[in-house]
């Protein structure tokens, strides 16, 4: 038996609060109690390179050495350097040519 | 139209059938009715997927924890009754649902290993209306009692009420119809017999109208 019937009417949407700023109130009482964020946050690992391309360079031993400490040393990969290298030639073959 | 979320951190406390039970029970009674499965066990969603759904019921799955205000708030616009099922878990998901909730229900069966678990929802909510400068009604849901209470569940029950925590009367009994919902899906009209399916109706009914009276008391 069911004897009761539902009263849409008296049922009103109150508004809440849905602004960033809410949220993020929401949340910083929420990890304080242990209500952590349980979904993957972004992508794990490091970010895709977009150096997609490739050169195929033999080089001196010593070249080799040296361009290898080089890229440590800057804390980057050889790729970059040789592209900073190619920026510098080229700019020195657009100097020659205005002369 | 008034958002119900039902949350406790605790796995097994009842939340899924407590979602099932009231949805289909306000339904039946004339509400239109809008379930948000966002929990990663996809209960409600199994059990969508077993019949038709019952007249006026929808239900919306795999909400994130990233959506899960917008989906709220999407459908707490359109004239519905929203009842957002959560997963037993301790996660930003809960607290970002409960901070659109017009009334928070904190399922628990009568231990106190739930009670213990449940109480930290309730400090959560306590937390949250501080901090969003708003009033969130909730009320303890005990589930899977039997006929005649333990001394545990009157002890809890005790402590609660001298906290100001409301409890809603009737509690849901542990009930063979009740977990057969998920066998066959549907409401418990649609259901074949199990066990005092009468008792089982009875019981469901006086509790879909206990929520509904809280309900409208929140919105007062």
């Amino acid at each position: 038996m069911n004897d009761f019937s539902i009263d849409l009417a008296s049922l009103k949407r109150r508004a809440k609060p849905g602004s960033e700023t809410s949220v993020a109130k929401t949340d910083k009482v929420a990890e304080a109690r242990g209500f952590v964020p349980r979904e993957p946050q972004g992508r794990r690992g490091r970010p895709k390179s977009p150096r997609t391309g490739q050169v195929h360079a033999k080089v001196m031993p010593e070249v080799a050495e040296q361009i290898s400490a080089e890229a440590r040393r800057q804390g980057v990969q050889q790729g970059v350097l040789i592209e900073k290298a190619w920026e510098l030639y080229r700019e020195k073959q657009r100097g020659l040519s205005r002369k | 139209m008034p958002v119900i979320v039902v949350a406790s951190s605790k796995g097994g406390a009842g939340k899924s059938t407590t979602t099932v039970v009231l949805g289909t029970e306000l339904a039946y009674a004339g509400a239109d009715v809008t379930l948000l499965d966002c929990d990663p066990n996809r209960s409600l969603s199994l059990w969508a997927a077993k019949a038709p759904l019952p007249e006026r019921i929808g239900v919306v799955s795999d909400i994130t924890e990233s959506a899960v205000v917008r989906v709220i708030k999407e459908h707490d616009a359109d004239g519905r009754i929203v009842i957002v099922d959560l997963e037993g878990i301790a996660s930003r998901m809960v607290s970002r649902a409960i901070s659109q909730a017009d009334l928070v229900l904190i399922p628990m069966r009568a231990t106190v290993l739930d009670a213990t678990i449940g109480v930290r929802s309730i400090a959560l909510i306590a937390e949250e209306e501080e901090a969003l400068g708003r009033n969130i009604a909730h009320a303890v849901v005990f589930t899977m009692t039997r006929a005649i209470r333990s001394k545990q569940q009157n002890g809890i029950e005790a402590s609660l009420r001298r906290q100001g925590v409301s409890i809603i009367e009737p509690p849901l009994m542990e009930r063979a119809a009740f977990s057969a919902l998920f066998e066959f899906g549907g409401n418990l009209r649609s259901i074949p017999e199990q066990g005092n399916m009468q008792g089982a109706i009875e019981n469901a009914a006086a509790f879909a109208a206990a929520v509904y009276g809280e309900l409208r008391g929140a919105l007062q």
